[in-house]
């Protein structure tokens, strides 16, 4: 057993950090605050980076890198700014791989190497109002006209919704099928007519990141944009959303690890009673908790992302690392606010915002509670 | 085709908290996390510079030292040299910069190098000799903590950094050798593309033992932290006299 990072990988997360540190953290808060998202610097600088195609091979426009190099990239980037971890993430495992894992070499050769690339923004639209955790729910339509597909419905809660230009959209093409099965994947480019782009979402985390709802009024699209074949979709999804997961897991991870080191240098000066706050047991026990609980969570999502690189089964690993290092990220943040006292809860330090960043990665590509239930029930079945 | 060679070292992450090992000399090594010499990333990015702008040139990258090195290597590789040549040596930390400087010298001897960048110094050992050793050794110019650097046609034309934030404006003819001042340029990030491309080029290991090393001129006795005291400096005067004295202590800083 070797738990050794090669050489590549701490190359690139000494270059990921560094970038992260001088050009990202700089503006987290500006943006937070005024839920900007800043194309150049969260997806244009990241695609010079060479991040934004990491696992395609080259002849896709990637980078031919690993999963556990993408976990890294995402940690490192949620590290200092959850948004800018999110927009890849989206991106990368939502947008383009699909596309990668199921799009036909015309698709491929379209759509795929520009996303790697980093030319154009990737999105996944999945979720609508009615169908959240119950995916199969989709009532957004598809039907086949002649040469085209018309699209008719809405997706809400879309990351990199409205800045995108490419979208993978799920919707319902066989309405006499069962449920699960009636599902089909489009690619649907931004400017289509019939296309639009419905309410931006308020939020209370990841506020430089958008999230929108996508409407689609007759949209029409070439049949050539199926994704997959037909009633193929439910299962492109949760495939998809598999190799997802690895990234909120990593994204969850950078947060609590952002805000553990946060919380370590305030404890070491931060004085009361006349000793650095660290001093006390009650505080130096949770920096400890928060340290064991970040180290365990960091070796599921690696051991995820490392079988996703090495060919083998991950479903179960990924499930396990999400769920965890969202738990993960919530407490160590909740903690490091703890730390902080009044000042944790006020704008002035990042740990506030670091808080309402973890809240997400709870919630969204599963809930915690359907991974449970999905774990769960793989152990009695 | 020119031939053109960077000498890199691996030091320790300066955020790291240092131990002094059991005989006194020197950190232990455990757990640090290594990184390249800071004065070094500016002489790799000069060095690709001018290679780009040759055109045709081959870079050279030399790193001596332990099995790790290898990724500070690679970096160098990453951010554009050519091929990487690392002399394995487990004792380098313990070499004075004579036979360091040596052992470049006797790899680039054989070698018709153009020109040879190095780091102004460590942020380590901080001898600043090294560099300047070499040019000796091989019978070449040698400029120090350059701020500015051109090349044209076998000239260098080269601004040195002076005490008190002036300049000094030098020029040799090549070959030479140039020691790398912080702030020179901007060092670019080794992408991921090119991480990924680095791992097929060249890197060969030779191995010191063949070498014959000039006997120790230098040895540290000790090494230990400075003692703790304040690190204030309390400026005193009227207002304008102590806002004087505050931009003097800035632009010598800067
Ligand atoms: C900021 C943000 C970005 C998003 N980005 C995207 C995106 O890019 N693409 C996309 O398609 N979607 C996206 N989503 C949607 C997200 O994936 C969903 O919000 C999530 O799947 C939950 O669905 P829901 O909100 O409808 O909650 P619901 O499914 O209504 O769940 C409500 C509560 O009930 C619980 N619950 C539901 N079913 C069960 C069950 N069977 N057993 C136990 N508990 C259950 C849930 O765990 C939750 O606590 C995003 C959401 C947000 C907020």
């Amino acid at each position: 057993m070797d738990f050794a990072l090669h050489d590549e990988h701490k190359l690139m997360r000494d270059m990921v950090r560094d970038f992260a540190e001088t050009e990202v953290r700089p503006s987290a808060a500006e943006r937070d605050e005024s839920e900007r998202f800043d194309r150049h610097l969260m997806f244009e600088r990241l695609a010079e980076l060479g991040l934004t195609g990491i696992i395609f091979p080259e002849e896709y426009g990637g980078a031919g890198a690993d999963y556990l190099s993408y976990a890294i990239a995402v940690e490192e980037l949620s590290r200092v700014c959850a948004s800018t971890g999110v927009t890849l993430s989206a991106h990368l495992s939502l947008g383009a791989n699909p596309l990668y894992l199921f799009g036909s070499e015309d698709q491929k050769q379209r759509f795929l190497v520009p996303l790697a690339r980093g030319e154009t923004l990737g999105a996944f639209a999945l979720t609508e109002s009615g169908a959240g955790s119950d995916a199969g729910g989709t009532r957004t339509t598809a039907v086949r006209n002649g040469d085209s597909w018309i699209l008719n419905g809405s997706k809400n809660f879309i990351t990199n919704g409205g800045d995108a230009d490419t979208y993978i959209v799920l919707a319902r093409s066989d309405g006499s099928a069962e449920k699960h099965r009636g599902i089909s994947a489009f690619i649907v480019e931004k400017g289509t007519d019939g296309f639009h782009f419905g309410k931006k979402e308020r939020k209370l985390g990841i506020r430089s990141s958008p999230t929108m709802e996508l409407v689609f009024d007759n949209c029409r699209i070439p049949a050539c944009n199926l994704l997959g074949e037909e009633g193929q979709g439910f299962k492109i999804a949760m495939i998809t959303l598999d190799g997802g997961r690895i990234g909120i897991a990593a994204q969850a991870l950078g947060i609590a690890q952002g805000a553990f080191e946060a919380a370590v240098n305030y404890a070491k000066e931060r004085k009361q009673f006349d000793q650095p706050i660290h001093q006390f047991q009650g505080v130096l026990f949770k920096l400890a908790d928060m340290a064991t609980q970040i180290e365990a969570a960091r070796l599921l999502v690696y051991q995820a992302a490392w079988r996703a690189g090495n060919g083998l089964s991950f479903a179960q690993q990924a499930a396990m690392a999400k769920m965890y290092a969202a738990d993960v990220a919530m407490q160590v943040t909740t903690e490091a606010v703890q730390v902080f006292g009044g000042y944790g809860y006020t704008r002035d330090f990042p740990v506030e915002r670091m808080m309402r960043d973890a809240k997400i990665t709870q919630i969204y590509e599963g809930t915690n509670e359907i991974h449970r239930l999905v774990i769960g029930s793989s152990l009695v079945r | 085709m020119k031939k053109l060679l960077v000498c890199i070292k691996q030091v320790p992450d300066m955020e790291s908290r240092f131990k002094v090992n059991t005989d006194g000399t020197w950190y232990e090594e455990t757990d640090l996390a290594w990184r390249m010499n800071e004065y070094d990333e500016y002489a790799v990015e000069q060095a690709v510079q001018l290679k780009e702008q040759l055109g045709e040139a081959e870079l050279t990258v030399l790193c001596i030292g332990p099995d790790r090195v290898k990724e500070t290597i690679k970096k160098a590789l990453a951010m554009g040299a050519d091929r990487g040549v690392h002399m394995t040596d487990n004792e380098s930390h313990l070499r004075d910069p004579l036979a360091i400087a040596s052992m470049i010298a006797d790899f680039a001897r054989q070698q018709d190098f153009e020109l040879i960048f190095t780091g102004m110094q460590s942020q380590d050992r901080g001898s600043a000799q090294v560099g300047v050793l070499v040019a000796e050794l091989l019978g070449i110019p040698a400029l120090t903590t350059l701020v500015e650097f051109a090349y044209d046609q076998g000239t260098i034309t080269a601004k040195r950094e002076l005490e008190g934030g002036s300049r000094a404006l030098v020029s040799c003819s090549t070959p030479a050798l140039v020691t790398c001042q912080l702030g020179l340029n901007r060092p670019r990030y080794p992408t991921l593309p090119n991480i990924m491309k680095a791992k097929k080029k060249e890197l060969a290991s030779l191995p010191v033992t063949d070498l014959k090393l000039p006997p120790a001129q230098l040895k540290t006795a000790a090494m230990a932290p400075p003692p703790k005291r304040g690190s204030a400096r309390i400026l005193e005067g009227d207002t304008g006299d102590v806002a004087a004295q505050l931009a003097a202590v800035i632009k010598e800083k800067m």
